[in-house]
């Protein structure tokens, strides 16, 4: 799409002899237009829910909220949180999960750890072995989470072989001698949500006797780069999904230079990332991108038609806030 | 939580205890119960929306508290032998009593209440009757008041109610089973017919945790039925409510919830506030077991001659 989108922005300024945008320009450009229209989806759908329970919107094709609940569900990640210290675990990041998260949707704790240790032993694929184990007296059950808290790599149990071996579903311990990785195995069946709670609040909910955190009602604060958890027995590796809606990836349109020394598209190159956005928005992009544009070639009749194209764009409902 | 496979109801799947899900089906649990809540009272079309689920939380146990006061009638029983202190710890989960009984000779005796005083703290005073105190500024006491220590060591008078024997309606001493008494002079007069009873009585000091017994209580064995608030000593997976009670916990939740945020219209909280109270008035007859077999039983007795 991100070659479309070009396309369309160079032949309206070049329409009326506007100018031209390099490569590196409409790189930047092409960011920060998908960064707005991805933020205009969250409030959108506020909008769309105020006017569902104002019968403001219907079921089948007159149902405005579930395209947008589509869009933005496709930005929606699940990954296992890296442990910073204790009960701390680190927020989705670049270093940490590979993307980073716009909104944490929730947080999935595995509170109860059946059992936790070193694994030794020549180790077979797929199967985890650990010669000082005694798997079958801790209740682990088909379907169970294993972590290999060393590479943080999770895989499920399929079955246990016997007290010192157990058959995973997939490959998390590096095959042959044994290379001491640390394991933790968590009762698949304890899944919960941790529930959000302001660090203004997380003083009293700690010392309630009715509510503070537990292993069924765990709680967590976010500060700065952690979120930490409650109960503090939750501090394990491998024990803290989360589950979020990521930033879009950063649009690269690539090229190879012509002999005349102009770019031709090329989406072989490494770095290339098109657009993440629905096919349906390509048109906010132009415009949004022709607004960036006019300001950079100061030609504010190309910034007017942009906007001017977002105003006609507008969905014609009353959305109220 | 899923439905349990027969094998899982009667036998644990094998594991121990074997009783572990015996009559779990009549229950609900509080994990259910603030899951189902979330799920199906709560959110974007609902009349509550962006509360915490510890709120959630806070109300169902505090309905569920509410109806193990009264409505569950889940009464627990606890027999401890009373020894030469004559007292009872009360059980670590009690909020009140409904019977105190002593088990002898295979019968079980129901316990009157004393209302009058059976134990004290006392403040050690010297012979002008000035209170007595330590270094630190704190009062001295004894270990027992004189009243608590009649009481142990039995030297406490108390009534004996026996028809017929010429030491009926008399004050004496009860040791180790046997009566002592002063000479009689004179006749008792007003009988105190509220406390007048053969067996021990008993008086619940609540702040002290104990209840206390008169001497004739020494080596016996005491039944203590009461009731508790339902929260298994803060263990959150045990917590469960009669499915009865089910749809009455979640109505008082949602009342709760709307009755104490900002910005509600009235007519919803009083929609909410009815809809509690009906649900609640509606399990009570429920669990209250009125059924035909019963009624006949009553009817039964309808034509009975009263004398």
């Amino acid at each position: 799409m991100i070659n479309e989108v070009r396309n369309a922005v160079l032949s309206i300024l070049n329409k009326n002899n506007y100018g031209y945008i390099s490569p590196s320009d409409f790189n930047l450009y092409a960011k920060n237009a998908q960064m707005e229209i991805y933020e205009e989806y969250y409030s959108s759908y506020n909008k769309t829910i105020n006017a569902e329970n104002q019968r403001g919107s219907g079921t089948d094709y007159a149902d405005i909220e579930s395209p947008l609940a589509e869009t933005l569900e496709s930005f929606l990640v699940t990954n296992s949180l890296t442990k910073s210290t204790d009960n701390k675990f680190f927020v989705p990041s670049l270093v940490t999960t590979g993307d980073e998260s716009y909104y944490l949707l929730k947080l999935l704790c595995y509170p109860i750890m059946l059992t936790s240790g070193i694994q030794s032993g020549t180790e077979v694929t797929n199967n985890l072995v650990c010669t000082t184990g005694n798997f079958t007296t801790y209740g682990i059950i088909s379907g169970d989470i294993v972590v290999n808290t060393t590479t943080k790599a999770t895989s499920t149990v399929v079955s246990v072989t016997s007290n010192t071996q157990i058959l995973l579903s997939s490959n998390i311990f590096p095959t042959g001698a044994p290379t001491n990785n640390g394991f933790a195995i968590f009762k698949a069946s304890s899944l919960t949500e941790a529930d959000k709670v302001s660090m203004g609040k997380i003083t009293m909910l700690n010392s309630s006797n009715l509510t503070a955190p537990s292993n069924e009602y765990p709680s967590y604060v976010y500060q700065g780069s952690v979120l930490e958890l409650y109960p503090s027995t939750i501090s394990t590796q491998g024990q803290v999904q989360a589950v979020y809606f990521r930033f879009p990836k950063v649009p690269k349109w690539t090229y190879i230079s012509l002999v005349d020394g102009s770019p031709s598209f090329d989406q072989s190159q490494t770095d290339y990332q098109d657009f993440e956005l629905p096919t349906e928005d390509e048109y906010k992009l132009v415009t949004k991108i022709l607004e960036y544009c006019g300001m950079s070639i100061r030609e504010s009749e190309v910034t007017q038609f942009g906007m001017a194209q977002q105003q006609h764009e507008q969905p014609t409902f009353s959305m109220q806030q | 939580m899923a439905y349990l496979s027969q094998y899982q109801y009667y036998d644990n799947n094998g594991g121990s205890p074997q009783e572990a899900n015996w009559g779990s089906y009549q229950y609900v649990s509080l994990t259910d119960i603030v899951n189902n809540f979330l799920l199906m009272y709560s959110g974007n079309h609902s009349l509550i929306n962006n509360e915490e689920r510890y709120k959630v939380l806070f109300h169902a146990k505090r309905a569920i508290q509410e109806l193990n006061y009264d409505a569950f009638k889940e009464v627990k029983v606890l027999e401890l032998s009373v020894v030469d202190s004559l007292r009872f710890v009360l059980p670590h989960d009690y909020v009140n009593w409904v019977r105190i009984s002593m088990y002898k000779d295979g019968l079980l005796r129901p316990l009157t209440e004393n209302i009058q005083t059976l134990s004290s703290n006392a403040y050690l005073q010297d012979q002008q009757g000035n209170i007595l105190f330590d270094q630190n500024g704190n009062i001295l006491q004894p270990q027992y008041s004189d009243i608590d220590f009649d009481r142990i060591r039995k030297t406490k008078k108390s009534i004996y109610l026996n028809s017929g024997n010429q030491f009926d309606n008399q004050y004496g001493w009860n040791y180790d089973g046997m009566w002592y008494f002063d000479y009689r002079i004179g006749d008792a007069f007003g009988l105190n017919t509220e406390t007048a009873n053969f067996n021990p009585t008993f008086n619940i000091d609540k702040k002290a945790g104990v209840i206390n017994f008169d001497s004739s209580m020494a080596g016996e064995l005491c039944i203590l039925e009461y009731i508790s608030d339902g929260m298994e000593g803060g263990d959150n997976s045990l917590i469960t409510v009669n499915k009865l009670f089910e749809q009455y916990v979640y109505a008082a939740i949602k009342y709760e919830i709307l009755n104490a945020k900002f910005g509600v219209q009235e007519y919803i909280i009083q929609r909410a506030k009815k809809d509690r109270r009906a649900l609640l008035a509606n399990a009570k007859i429920r669990i209250s077991n009125i059924h035909p077999g019963r009624l006949l039983m009553n009817l039964r007795g309808m034509d009975k001659l009263i004398k």
